[in-house]
């Protein structure tokens, strides 16, 4: 599903911020992927949905070669994976139902069909009753579950989260989780960015750890 | 163009005024271009054939116009038809031409042209051709004053296409400034378009038809300002141009024909403008 042979990623003037990173993830995998600030986490998220390109090596996202992609092709790749970020992204003049509908409207999808799937969405994040609030009313972990909400309407095959509880609370750090959870249950890639070690303790899965741009841990549990 | 409705009001205003200023400019080239053909139906040209020159050259040379321009109308003119004329014109003084001892005047055949024959070019080329001829000893059309009406066209024709160009540069520089705004003010939403899968197309369509519905709405503006400026002004100066132009009078400020010129002026610049905007502040 992501697979990464040799990844480089620099910026002019800065050291490398990713050096050799090689790891492949399979489809269905729910995986975290920790380090301290700096290490290079958020960077190499968005080299799996072509917000950055690599400066050395391959990124292998479903297949599609990310460096080779055209700028045509980078939306049509973007459709099949989920993000989902700290700072929620949300459009705060738009309502809850508005804001899970926008990456339906942006795919062209029927009006009904619009609807459907985001009341079925919503039902699922348990925000329903939330459907015509605007973001700005909501609580922390009622915005990051309406950006899950958001990233899974469309039904990617990879969900990526960088740092989705970083802003919330232990109680609603477990709600947003156990929803993760649940969608990777389902059938999806989940890619989860965090540095918070209480989650890895909790939570069993395969940890992948970067430290200065390297990969320095690939295993099941924390390091 | 509900997050700033006053900028797009500006733009809108803006585009209106040049897009008036140009249909006046059109107006006003029409106007002489009607005044230019009233004139040009005047246009005859006089062969003058060669001292000894008889009857028989003046219908040779007759023949040979027809046949080589058949819509010229052409007609042989006697030299003593020739010398009445000039009695009548003289009036007075034309009882002087009876003491002549003989008609000094020679053969002459007059041409009347038809208006693709009118230009310039098409006169000077007549005239040269029916100069070389051996029983022609001159040719008469009103060379200046054909030139002069040529140059006021060209003049107008010119000016027009200059007043067109600033017309252009203002239009495309006001609609690419108000979407550069707009492309701000919409920022966050468009990032979020790019992350969930927005295609090139998807983000900047708003933008164009956008900048599309200004230009739209400053030729509306103008047309209206075409259609009071009629009102107001035209039948005056149908009037003061009447002697000249004739009963069918100066052609219309704002035709519908002129209305669509305007929309689709105001349409394409304003396309411009956006494709100009969305090409410099939307790199998706």
């Amino acid at each position: 599903m992501i697979q990464m042979f040799h990844v480089e990623k620099a910026y002019p003037g800065d050291p490398p911020t990713l050096q050799d990173i090689n790891l492949r993830v399979e489809k269905g995998e729910f995986v975290f992927l920790t380090g301290p600030s700096g290490a290079g986490k958020s960077t190499l998220l968005k080299l799996v949905f072509a917000a950055e390109l690599p400066t050395g090596g391959q990124v292998l996202v479903g297949g599609h070669n990310v460096g080779r992609l055209r700028a045509s092709g980078i939306p049509y790749l973007r459709r099949n994976v989920g993000v989902v970020f700290q700072d929620f992204k949300l459009l705060p003049h738009r309502t809850v139902a508005e804001n899970v509908a926008f990456t339906l409207e942006v795919l062209g999808a029927p009006r009904r069909e619009v609807e459907e799937k985001v009341e079925r969405m919503l039902k699922r994040v348990g925000l329903l009753h939330k459907a015509g609030s605007f973001p700005p009313r909501l609580s922390g972990g009622e915005q990051q579950r309406v950006v899950i909400a958001r990233a899974l309407v469309n039904e990617p095959t990879i969900l990526l989260a960088d740092e989705p509880t970083g802003n919330l609370d232990p109680a609603l750090t477990v709600d947003i989780m156990d929803l993760l959870r649940d969608v990777n249950i389902r059938g999806t890639t989940v890619l989860v960015v965090t540095h918070d070690h209480s989650l890895l303790e909790r939570y069993r899965s395969r940890v992948l750890r970067l430290e200065r741009g390297r990969l320095v841990y690939d295993g099941m549990g924390p390091p | 163009m509900r997050h700033s409705p006053w900028v797009h009001g500006v733009a809108v205003l803006t585009l209106g005024l040049a897009l008036f200023a140009a249909g006046l400019a059109l107006g006003a080239a029409r106007w002489v271009d009607a005044l230019a053909g009233s004139l040009g139906g005047e246009v005859e040209m006089t062969v003058y054939l060669a001292e000894g020159q008889g009857q028989a050259q003046a219908e040779g040379l007759l023949a040979a116009v027809r046949a080589s321009h058949p819509g010229v109308e052409a007609r042989a003119v006697s030299p003593a038809e020739a010398l009445q004329r000039l009695g009548a014109q003289l009036g007075d003084l034309g009882a002087a031409l009876e003491g002549l001892p003989d008609n000094p005047l020679d053969w002459s055949v007059e041409l009347r042209l038809p208006r693709p024959d009118r230009s310039p070019e098409a006169l000077a080329s007549l005239a040269s051709e029916l100069r070389a001829l051996p029983s022609v000893s001159g040719v008469d059309y009103g060379e200046q004053a054909v030139a002069r009406l040529e140059g006021l066209r060209r003049a107008l024709r010119w000016g027009g296409l200059l007043l067109l160009l600033v017309v252009a540069g203002v239009t495309v520089v006001v609609v690419s400034a108000t979407l550069q705004l707009a492309i701000y003010a919409r920022r966050e939403e468009i990032e979020i378009q790019k992350l969930v899968g927005a295609t090139d197309g998807f983000v900047k369509a708003p933008f164009l038809i956008e900048g599309a519905l200004q230009g739209l709405a400053g030729a509306g503006l103008a047309g209206v300002g075409l259609w009071g400026a009629e009102r107001l002004g035209a039948p005056r100066a149908a009037e003061l141009a009447a002697f000249l132009v004739g009963p069918a009078g100066l052609p219309p400020l704002a035709s519908p024909w002129v209305l669509l010129q305007l929309a689709l002026a105001g349409l394409l610049l304003g396309l411009a403008g956006s494709f100009v905007a969305v090409g410099r502040f939307l790199r998706v």
